[in-house]
């Protein structure tokens, strides 16, 4: 371990779990439910149910894909996942300011979307 | 010769996969250019035909391949899958060995492909 | 019309069978690096169905002191002439 990499990091549950610099896990199977609690709170960001269905859709897009995806992607699979009402990018703008494909997949414990402005 | 533009991007793959990046640096392309909103047509011609046959793993020392990328086309709306029908035959493969739904094209109808895409992009 | 740019030699690559199928009536085609190998001897003769609308790059011949052995149905262009088949085209097409 070199000093760089012990710069980027959280305590979960008296593990340390390693950070790439822009905030991603650094190994994807280090994420748990309270790993993203952990990284939410970190970005001062709190997880509602709301929060936690999207995750789980991001979850299942990464199992079956192997990527996590774009915006317009998201909005689909959130789509077709929670229904109509919620597969909109203002729903998930609400949930993820800023950046939602990029927050919710750092949360949710994804690569950063590599298709993504 | 077809005159009516199509203003959708033509990516072409030629590529099969696992031996070299080509494949998956032309389905990147594709990936952005639908998350801008641009519609997409994918041609598969000679050896990346290859890309789209069954069965398909990760690389032996745990490389991640492009199959789970191509079930993925229909999350970006890309759904206009053309498919060099004599590459496929060339390799003794049909429509039915393949993991996604196809159209298949003729010799006849190649050329009039690549006259009618205003960008073509070559991998 | 399209200018196709090949960089497969005929002898070594089935590429080159794949951009003469995808070429449209009008479309020409122009072989540069490895791509003039097929400018020479018989394997000219792939060439054969697209006459008049081949050209190779003189400066990959000479590099491979082929200048003055390619086929006399195929057209040599410097780099001003490449520039000018681009700017004449609608649209290139690389295969490699």
């Amino acid at each position: 371990m070199t000093a760089q990499a012990n710069s980027y990091g959280i305590t979960v549950d008296g593990r340390v779990i390693a950070l790439d610099p822009e905030g991603y896990l650094a190994d994807l199977e280090d994420w748990t439910p309270e790993v993203a609690h952990a990284l939410a709170v970190r970005e001062g960001r709190v997880l509602t149910e709301e929060h936690w269905e999207v995750i789980e859709v991001l979850r299942d897009f990464y199992r079956r894909y192997e990527m996590a995806p774009a915006m317009r992607p998201l909005v689909k699979a959130v789509g077709q996942a929670l229904g109509p009402d919620k597969g909109k990018s203002l729903h998930l703008m609400k949930l993820f300011p800023e950046s939602p494909a990029k927050v919710a997949a750092r949360i949710a414990g994804l690569p950063k979307p590599t298709n993504c402005l | 010769m077809s005159d009516t533009t199509d203003n959708s991007m033509l990516v072409v793959l030629r590529h099969a996969p696992h031996g070299s990046s080509w494949l998956r640096e032309g389905l990147d392309v594709a990936l952005v250019g639908a998350a801008l909103g641009k519609k997409v047509h994918l041609l598969f011609l000679g050896d990346g035909v290859l890309a789209l046959a069954t069965g398909q793993q990760h690389g032996p020392l745990g490389q991640k391949g492009t199959h789970p990328t191509l079930d993925m086309l229909e999350m970006y709306d890309i759904d206009m899958i053309l498919v060099d029908g004599k590459a496929l035959t060339q390799r003794g493969l049909t429509a039915d060995d393949l993991q996604l739904p196809v159209s298949l094209i003729d010799d006849a109808t190649l050329p009039e492909i690549f006259a009618r895409h205003s960008s073509i992009y070559n991998f | 019309m399209l200018l196709h740019i090949l960089n497969r030699s005929p002898a070594s690559s089935r590429v080159p069978l794949d951009t003469l199928r995808a070429m449209g009536d009008n479309d020409w085609l122009l072989l540069i690096e490895d791509g003039v190998y097929g400018a020479v001897g018989p394997l000219a003769d792939e060439f054969t169905s697209i006459q008049g609308r081949v050209f190779a790059l003189k400066e990959d011949l000479v590099s491979r002191g082929l200048e003055n052995r390619h086929d006399a149905t195929i057209e040599l262009v410097d780099m001003d002439g490449f520039v000018a088949l681009t700017e004449q085209a609608t649209q290139t097409v690389s295969w490699y």
